[in-house]
């Protein structure tokens, strides 16, 4: 079918297409500017910006030999970059400048065919990684741009205007929705991934990690981003038992905390006691394994995940997709089982030639305080009673840190009390460690909820007290009490630097953004977690009973035949003349009229030549049709105001001709 | 644009067998048509079929990263390309098409088909292509309620009777995922007179310095009666008064045409070859009737006793295009 003739001048690109292919493109690379190499979006838009000069001045694409001359070194670049292309961010980095170099070469509307798939491909791509309502319509807007791209690239002279080509695939779009909705409602989902992709896992880079060092939560205190949400199914622990358990740190080298994978090594079991909270955390995606929970867990949903020795509930591999974990945890517990030797070790060893006064600090209380408890007493009321402070800003510490905080600058954040305290417990050989994770959370009214904050992180300790098992101890509760009752955002002391703290005065604000969080949870419990489970739901709130995946599929398959029997009226109802006028309306019913006796109006015949063509084959109706034609022809042609209150419609109405030509 | 592949060769064997189930299915066609939902047939273009994989690996993607807004996106695009389908196909649905059905030309040159589109929905109809043939298409946008004249020119290399089976409307409009087209399975006939050459001059040249040639113009205003309309006969004959009285349209007719009929003799060309004689007939027919000379033509099998005008040049130029290539009688 095609020929050589068909490159003509129909196919060629002109300026305004470049431009416009090329703006959409720029539009698809914005949305994803973090994750692109910044030397690749600079050379789309300097190749983009090159073709377009080009093209201004009426100039063809550039030569061969130049493109190779890009694309070469540019591709070998990115290999160098990425050692791969396999996976989201290399991938999509190749297809940008892929996209790129196609831009430079099209001459034809084919190329600008190719374009418009990578853009949408490169949306896709952007989508897989992102979650925000925000992401998804700002790209359905870029596809309806780049559609209505397409649209411009017509044979013929273009029809209308910029604006009515984007009106037209906003149309396109809008009918399409349905469709999509049943498709997406309705297209079975699988549990998990087909396969592992390499880089799956991103989200969210701030947060806790699995070292601490002094100032480590300082840096999260400033963070107004959501680490997690909690709804509790039955009573909600008060304030000072919400600790949610994140990474337990062990090795200390003097100045910072560690953790050391543990292993799969089972938890020791541990004695439940007091009342049992029952709970929904909804996780937000993490580079890292743990899953925060309620101290103590005792129950979970998520199969895969296991307690370690020091009673972190984690998963076998990072939390890459935003997921929820129902759990149930028990305020206070006890150990059945006496400390393991190896884990007594473990958490009493401390670096021998650092923090040299504090250890002899801890010697002389310790000589005072024989007893574990009593010990545990006194380091705590010696932050209490010495001038001790609890700030945001704490100077910076030395190599020694727990010697600088404990006797130079005394003035910290949770994690220098929560190191300074396990290191005193350590060195009169009590085992301790530190826990790291959040405390308190913010409570959404609206919608029955608790938001848990980067800035909520907060670290404690524990330590092991012979007849009783690990104990919680939060030193920082000692110093600032208030800190642990009623969350820190509550206890912003004068002059500290909240971004949230002029939110505090402005209460319409707060509600405001605690209204658009419970929105933003409400997208992701709809529409981010939507899977098979929620399908069956579905199902069933449709009366479907036992749902399973071939009634989904049928369900699918009726929607569909529903959606593309709609799409057909919809689409031919456009194709009929507007019914705007009752006097036209009647003018075609009487010519349906009489082409139902065998005398149709032919399509060039006018009113009078019509009427004068019936009079002649049936004498019989020429007088009414005659009257009927000259009154069509007055109200159509005659002056306006002969128009109003004419019987026309109705005198058609009245008039039905009678048999054919030869009854007569 | 190479036409290889696997997925091409199967979907230009559909289009071609589609065409003859078309001929076998509609017959001959009545002009004017309007295009009815039977005969438009729809088929992917190689763009339509690159969307199609990119959209089942935009599903594979979408379900393997459990996005669920890469699926929104996807099955988005995948309805929009629904619905462009039936865009696509109401595009050409209830247009009407009109066409000159036989057109004259000489070989070597260009056959001139007139089309005309007409288009009463409420919508605009963009990108409506006319094909006659791979080489001969016409691309126009038919505005709502509205028409369109379309000219298709098809070259003609070779004197005779050029018929063309059928002419297809084509479409590929909104977005060039789709194409939808139909057959419209009505002859076009162009009469392909052949080039007019040969340098000899007219026989009454030939014989006398033809002084008769000019006394014959006045007689253009000897009114001698009516005669029926036909078509092709200039428009200042027409009676328009007759016309204008009710009647049927009428053509004056004049006597006094001086000058004796001119005949174009194919025996007057004793030995040239066939072709040659009909081309040298052929610049014979363009020089009398330029010079408004009464003309006759005599081929073998054919006698057009004189006249002029432009319906008799048509007839005779016909008469020298249709005269059988190969074997005469």
């Amino acid at each position: 079918m095609s020929a050589p003739a068909r490159t003509a001048a129909g196919e060629r690109v002109t300026l305004e297409q470049l431009a416009w292919v090329s703006a959409c493109l720029g539009l698809t690379l914005l949305a994803r500017i973090a994750r692109l190499p910044v030397w690749v979006t600079a050379t789309v838009v300097a190749v983009a910006a090159l073709r377009l000069v080009l093209a201004a001045r009426g100039r063809d694409a550039p030569p061969r030999a130049i493109r190779f001359i890009i694309a070469v070194p540019a591709i070998v670049l990115l290999f160098v970059q990425f050692r791969t292309f396999n996976g989201l961010t290399p991938g999509s980095a190749l297809l940008s400048l892929i996209a790129g170099l196609k831009l430079l070469e099209t001459r034809t509307r084919r190329d600008i065919y190719v374009i418009v798939m990578i853009i949408y491909f490169l949306s896709l791509a952007t989508l897989l990684a992102g979650e925000s309502f925000w992401l998804l319509s700002y790209l359905v807007a870029v596809c309806w741009l780049t559609t209505s791209t397409l649209l411009r690239l017509t044979s013929s002279a273009p029809g209308g205007n910029w604006r009515s080509s984007i009106r037209y695939a906003g149309r396109l779009l809008a009918q399409a929705l349905p469709v999509a909705v049943a498709f997406w409602l309705f297209f079975p989902r699988f549990g998990g991934p087909l396969w592992q992709m390499p880089d799956s896992g991103g989200g969210a880079t701030t947060g806790l990690s699995d070292s601490m060092s002094p100032g480590d939560i300082d840096e999260l205190a400033m963070s107004d981003e959501v680490a997690f949400r909690v709804r509790f199914s039955g009573s909600t622990p008060p304030a000072q038992e919400r600790y949610w358990r994140g990474p337990v740190l062990h090795d200390f080298d003097g100045h910072s905390w560690r953790r050391t994978d543990s292993g799969p090594v089972l938890a020791p079991t541990l004695l439940f006691q007091g009342p049992a909270y029952q709970y929904t955390v909804s996780l937000e995606p993490s580079p890292h394994n743990w899953l925060f929970v309620l101290d103590w867990p005792s129950h979970w949903n998520a199969p895969r995940a296991y307690l370690t020795s020091d009673y972190m509930l984690v998963e076998p591999n990072a939390v890459a997709q935003p997921i929820d974990v129902v759990a149930t945890s028990y305020g206070h517990v006890s150990a059945a089982l006496p400390l393991k030797p190896a884990m007594r070790h473990r958490d009493t060893r401390l670096p021998p030639d650092r923090n040299p006064r504090s250890l002899r600090l801890a010697q002389e209380l310790r000589n005072a305080h024989p007893d574990d408890m009593a010990y545990v007493n006194a380091v705590l009321d010696m932050f209490r009673r010495e001038p001790f402070f609890y700030t945001l800003t704490p100077p910076r510490l030395a190599e020694d840190s727990v010697d600088g905080f404990l006797f130079d600058t005394r003035r910290g954040f949770c994690g220098h009390y929560a190191s300074a305290f396990a290191a005193m417990m350590r060195a009169v050989g009590i085992p301790a460690r530190v826990v790291t994770g959040y405390q308190g959370g913010t409570y959404n009214r609206f919608a029955d909820y608790w938001i848990v904050r980067q800035s909520d992180a907060h670290a404690w300790d524990e330590v092991w007290i012979d007849g009783h098992g690990w104990l919680r101890v939060d030193p920082t509760a000692a110093i600032a009490p208030e800190r642990v009752e009623r969350g820190l955002n509550d206890l912003v002391a004068a002059g500290a630097p909240f971004t949230s703290r002029w939110q505090q005065r402005t209460p319409w604000l707060t509600d405001t953004r605690l209204r658009l969080d419970a929105l933003r949870l409400l997208w992701r419990e709809r529409i981010l977690q939507f899977d098979s489970s929620s399908q069956d739901k579905l199902l069933d709130w449709l009366h479907i009973p036992e749902p399973d995946g071939r009634k989904l599929a049928l369900v699918l398959a009726v929607c569909l035949i529903a959606g593309m029997s709609w799409l057909t009226w919809q689409v031919r109802r456009e194709l009929k003349p507007s019914p705007a006028d009752p006097v036209h309306r009647a003018y075609d019913r009487l010519c349906r009229r009489l082409g139902s006796i065998g005398i149709p109006r032919m399509p060039h015949e006018g009113a009078e030549a019509y009427a004068a063509r019936v009079s002649r084959l049936r004498p019989d109706l020429a007088a009414p049709v005659t009257a009927l034609c000259r009154e069509y022809s007055r109200l159509c042609y005659g002056a306006p105001a002969s128009s109003a209150a004419s019987g026309f419609p109705a005198a058609v109405r009245k008039f039905r001709p009678r048999g054919s030509r030869g009854s007569s | 644009m190479s036409d290889s592949g696997p997925v091409n060769r199967v979907r230009q064997a559909a289009i071609t067998r589609i065409g003859l189930w078309s001929a076998r299915r509609h017959g001959r066609d009545a002009l004017p048509l309007t295009v009815d939902r039977r005969r438009i047939y729809i088929i992917p273009t190689r763009f339509g079929l690159a969307l199609a994989l990119l959209l089942v690996a935009m599903l594979i993607a979408g379900l393997n990263y459990n996005s669920n807004l890469g699926l929104a996106f996807g099955f988005l695009l995948a309805s929009l390309a629904l619905v462009a389908m039936h865009h696509c196909h109401r595009n050409l649905l209830g247009l009407s098409v009109d066409a000159t059905t036989g057109v004259d030309a000489f070989a070597g040159g260009y056959a001139s088909f007139e089309f005309l589109l007409r288009n009463d929905a409420g919508i605009e109809r963009c990108d409506i292509e006319i094909r006659c043939g791979p080489l001969a298409t016409a691309t126009h946008s038919v505005g709502a309620k509205s028409c369109e004249h379309a000219t298709v020119e098809v070259p003609v290399d070779r004197r005779g009777v050029t018929r063309l089976e059928r002419f297809e409307l084509r479409t590929r409009y909104p977005f060039g995922w789709f194409r939808a087209w139909t057959y419209v399975q009505s002859p076009l006939v162009a009469f392909v007179a052949p080039q007019p050459r040969g340098d000899r001059a007219l026989p009454s040249e030939a014989g006398a310095a033809g002084t008769a040639a000019h006394a014959e113009v006045r007689g253009d205003e000897d009114f001698s009666g009516l005669r029926a309309y036909e078509a092709g006969v200039p428009l200042k004959h027409m009676a328009w008064k007759v016309l204008a009285r009710g009647g049927e349209p009428a053509v004056r007719s004049y006597t006094g045409l001086a000058a004796q009929p001119e005949w174009l003799d194919w025996s007057s060309l004793g030995r040239l070859a066939p072709e040659a004689r009909l081309s040298q007939l052929c610049r014979w027919v363009l020089d009398s009737e330029a010079a408004q000379r009464n003309f006759g033509l005599r081929i073998p099998g054919t006698e057009i006793t004189p006249s002029r005008g432009a319906a008799h040049r048509r007839a005779c130029l016909r008469a020298l295009a249709a005269y059988p290539a190969e074997a005469p009688r």
